[in-house]
């Protein structure tokens, strides 16, 4: 196709690429509640993830073609469903805990920042980028997502609507679109409205988490969140002070990564099962996602196209 | 304009007169569609003269639009359709004049959040298209009245002007009726968000089936029978008032009709010019409606 | 290279696009027309200012498994994700397209949703695809005679534009009523290296369109819609110019009367005919066939002319009757 000579910049977008790692390792995901019980509780907590975290590590570097391992770390804090104690008192102790299991905490997110960061409503973003899997029959013609909040691995059971004369129904099971023989029927609640405040739901801000990790997550061709650089002195009184994504570790590898593995105890399977119903139906940005692929192959790795595939999980005993 | 057509009970004529009102708007010169949302007894199309509305169509009609089963609700151009001949000519000047039919075996139903979703989008769809669009509701209290009360308190319609219209007969029972039936839009339209006094000053009510002494139709009462008709007329008609719906919210009188009440089919200028078998004063009772649906004189605005 | 690092041929692309007047008194200005049309809140909506304003929304994608209409009766199904877009022309004339294209075969069984996702706006059919069979239904379906359960693109393109309707941007007080047009299209591949054609433009008198076209097969399927959008609009500036002049009795009509339909048209319509403004350069020739036959700027300039002479009318008229009054 022949070039145009005339060039309006807002006419013609851009999309940043990311630096990427090999694997982004999130060394575990606590909620207030763990943290309430102090500095023990992180260390048994980080002790217990060490062996599978060498685990990891190596297995991950049998996929990189012989190159060197680029892999960093990651912990997220949950300060969006609530909030305790300071970042300044909090994240100290985090991290002499993590250090005194020999691991290193590259960067640090908020869970927040999942929602809202810098003023780009990231969750919002993917909302917008779902793409229904179409059970067999879809026309096109479909409620969206973004009207009801709920989001399906199949097809639900159909609503006991009342007509005088429309058929009666009569119940009908939930089916998973492409089931192996048998369903597992899957609805995930993605936010719930409450005067005039919506809630993302955890498994929600968990998908939105595993694509910035991912690297394809761009707020009008630049990628976002970009981690902040941390001064080395200290931490805020205040978790919104806090930089949503904040870089520990000055020479870590990226943050963004070709894979994804997350430590966490096995009472979070149903939620990463959920991540794994929501990661399944987003169109990311073909650009960003173009450019992982055009990197992956130049690097000699195998990247998967679905991009659940590239998310995976630990669930060691005694977490 | 959305036009509501509601009766406190049956046997008002209500739909047919409504339809009647469309036809004389659309000849009037505006574009003009009329919804059949009388879900359970669907009668306007064959008051427009097309009794085979759905043939052909399967579950296309707005039963099947509202409940989710088709995206686009069948629309009938009444010019082109119908089966009565001196409607066929369509004047020049005059408007379109568009039916969207309910489905013929459709039933009232259970309105629900993703039926109103799809009836604000219509309303929205069809105000960007006509001058004129007439709601036909049920007799009554209907879950497609709420459906309509709830849609036109959104945000997105609160622009588009709406009226509504009561039709009832001119009885004590019915006046009591209708007064009944307009408290209860209004409180009930005021819970959904509407303003009440905008809400209940967009209310004329139509006196249907009047019987006008005088009027061919009663030539041959006794004179005392005459007498006693005037005096309760004007008994009724204080009772009207002290109901609420005394002369200021009337927007017309509609006299007993055979070709409406029996026939129920469009008057047409040849019906009353030619053969004659309806009554110059309903022909301009009609033309009189009409004109007044339209003319923001009649509905409190300047 | 795209997101599946392949390169992807297609036989067969298809679209609706619907045409209307945007449902509000006022035309939006450029920032307002990026503010309607983000579908999206992380994609900017492309916004040009030359040679006239015109706002593109990313493009969204619906999923669909369903069978596609054929002209034989075949059963075809396919499945992937439907692009919609809209755009919006000088603040004024709103337009949704949903459009899809498809190889000339895919695999025998349905693939996780994620092999679809990487495609985007490709429907990838179960087995081979009789592209021309479904191009001809596609083309020749009437609305009221889809069967339930085939792909319907009007529905998602009407979805989109209930959608923007219900923007708080737009206060549904319109300066005229007017109808919407559907514009149906199919574009084949050319043969052997040909140049690009319109075989076919069909009116309906209910406001569908339908183009057949043959294009090279390296035509992007977006620049296919851009031309559709194009044709489209120009198609709706006629139709709509053409029901509101039908509409009063000349002569017959009060100055006033004339006055109500010719001013709007005026004001909103008459300075947007830019036939071929932003279409792909590989395209633009198609435009020429029209103007040839049936010549839509032809047809354009004589409804302008006819609505000046109005208004020259009304200019005389008007100090007559002025005069005359009491």
């Amino acid at each position: 196709m022949t070039e145009a000579v005339f060039r309006e910049t807002s006419a013609q977008p851009r999309t940043e690429s990311v630096p990427l790692s090999h694997l982004s390792l999130e060394l575990g995901h606590l909620h207030m509640e763990d943290l309430r019980e102090g500095p023990d509780r992180l260390r048994r907590h980080f002790e217990a993830v060490r062996p599978w975290i060498d685990a990891a590590r190596a297995g991950v570097a049998a996929l990189t073609g012989g190159r060197t391992l680029r892999l960093s770390t990651c912990f997220l804090i949950d300060d969006y469903f609530t909030r305790f104690s300071t970042p300044a008192e909090l994240v100290p102790m985090l991290l002499s805990a993590a250090g005194e299991a020999d691991l290193t905490i590259d960067y640090l997110a908020r869970e927040s920042g999942c929602a809202v960061t810098e003023d780009v409503h990231l969750a919002e973003s993917v909302m917008r980028r779902l793409v229904e899997s179409p059970p067999p029959g879809s026309n096109g013609f479909r409620p969206p997502v973004s009207r009801t909040g709920w989001l399906t691995n199949g097809q639900r059971t159909p609503p006991q609507r009342t007509s005088a004369a429309m058929t009666a129904t009569s119940w009908k099971p939930p089916s998973e679109t492409g089931a192996v023989r048998h369903s597992i029927h899957m609805d995930v609640e993605l936010w719930d409205d409450a005067d005039d405040h919506r809630t993302w739901s955890c498994p929600f801000l968990a998908a939105v988490w595993q694509l910035a990790r991912l690297g394809l997550l761009r707020d009008n061709g630049r990628p976002v969140p970009k981690p902040a650089p941390w001064n080395g002195e200290g931490f805020p009184d205040d978790w919104d002070d806090l930089p949503p994504l904040l870089r520990l570790t000055p020479s870590a590898a990226p943050f963004t990564a070709y894979f994804t593995c997350t430590v966490l105890p096995t009472r979070f399977l149903p939620v990463e099962h959920a991540v794994r119903v929501i990661l399944d139906q987003i169109h990311v940005d073909s650009a960003a996602l173009g450019q992982i692929t055009e990197r992956s192959a130049r690097e000699g790795i195998h990247v998967p196209v679905q991009i659940a595939d590239r998310a995976s999980y630990v669930f060691p005993p005694g977490l | 304009m959305l036009v509501f057509a509601a009766s406190d009970k049956g046997g008002t004529g209500r739909s047919v007169t409504s339809a009647n009102l469309a036809y004389r708007r659309a000849l009037a010169g505006d574009e003009v569609c009329y919804l059949d949302f009388d879900f359970g007894s669907p009668t306007a199309a064959a008051v427009f003269g097309i009794p085979r509305v759905l043939d052909g169509f399967g579950h296309q009609g707005l039963h099947s639009y509202l409940w989710g089963t088709t995206d686009e609700p069948a629309r009938i151009d009444v010019w082109a359709s119908t089966e009565r001949k001196t409607l066929r000519n369509r004047p020049s000047g005059s408007g379109r004049l568009v039916l969207l039919p309910a489905d013929r075996d459709g039933g009232e139903f259970v309105t629900d959040d993703e039926s109103l979703h799809r009836c604000v989008d219509l309303f929205l769809r069809l105000n960007a298209e006509f001058d004129v669009i007439v709601v036909d509701l049920s007799a009554g209290r209907s879950y497609a009245m709420d459906m309509v009360l709830r849609a036109t308190s959104r945000p997105e319609l609160r622009s588009v002007p709406a009226r509504w219209l009561i039709y009832h007969r001119w009885t004590p029972q019915h006046v009591t009726a209708a007064a009944d039936l307009v408290s209860g839009i209004v409180k009930a339209g005021a819970d959904m968000g509407h303003e009440e006094e905008a809400l209940a000053g967009a209310i004329r009510f139509v006196r249907a089936a009047v019987p006008a002494v005088g009027s061919p139709l009663l030539s041959q009462v006794p004179s005392t029978t005459a007498r006693w008709m005037r005096a309760y007329d004007e008994k009724l008609d204080v009772m009207a008032a002290n109901r609420g719906i005394g002369k200021t919210r009337v927007l017309g009188s509609v006299p007993l009709e055979p070709v409406l009440l029996i026939c129920e089919q469009l008057i047409t200028d040849e019906d009353v010019n030619g053969s004659r078998i309806a009554n110059k004063a309903t022909w301009q009772a009609l033309v009189e409606l009409s004109e007044r649906l339209t003319d923001d004189a009649y509905w409190g605005q300047p | 290279m795209d997101a599946t690092g392949e390169t992807p041929r297609h036989v067969l692309t298809c679209g609706e696009v619907r045409t209307g007047l945007l449902p509000t008194r006022h035309c939006l200005d450029g920032r307002d027309a990026a503010r309607l049309l983000a579908l999206r809140t992380d994609e900017q909506v492309r916004v040009s200012e030359r040679p006239n304003l015109h706002a593109r929304s990313p493009d969204v994608l619906t999923g669909v498994d369903c069978r596609l209409p054929t002209a034989n009766d075949a059963k075809i199904r396919a499945i992937g994700t439907v692009a919609a877009r809209a755009v919006l022309t000088e603040g004024r004339v709103l337009q949704a397209t949903a459009y899809f294209s498809a190889p000339a075969a895919g695999l025998d069984q349905r693939q996780p949703w994620g092999y679809y996702l990487v495609r985007p706006g490709v429907l990838v059919p179960l087995g081979r695809l009789p592209e021309q069979a479904v191009a001809a239904g596609f083309l020749a379906r009437d609305r009221s005679a889809v069967p339930s359960g085939e792909l319907g693109l009007g529905s998602i393109a009407e979805g989109l534009l209930g959608q923007l309707s219900r923007h708080p941007l737009l206060d549904h007080d319109v300066p005229f009523k007017s109808r919407r047009t559907r514009l149906r299209w199919a574009a084949l591949p050319v043969q052997d290296s040909a140049d690009a054609s319109i075989e076919r433009f069909t009116l309906d008198d209910d406001g569908l369109r339908t183009i057949e076209l043959r294009l090279p097969q390296s035509t992007e399927p977006a620049a296919v819609a851009g031309l559709c959008e194009d044709l489209a609009l120009h198609d709706w500036l006629l139709t709509t110019v053409v029901q509101k002049l039908d509409g009063i009795r000349m002569g017959a009509a009060e100055g006033a009367a004339v006055m109500n339909v010719v001013r709007p048209l005026v004001d909103h319509l008459l300075h947007l005919w830019m036939p071929s403004a932003r279409v792909d350069r590989t395209l633009s020739p198609l435009w020429e066939v029209l103007e040839t036959e049936p010549g839509f700027t032809r047809q354009w300039q004589t409804l302008v002319q006819r609505i000046r002479d109005q208004l020259t009318l009304q200019a005389i008229a008007a100090p007559a009757e002025a005069s005359t009054a009491p």
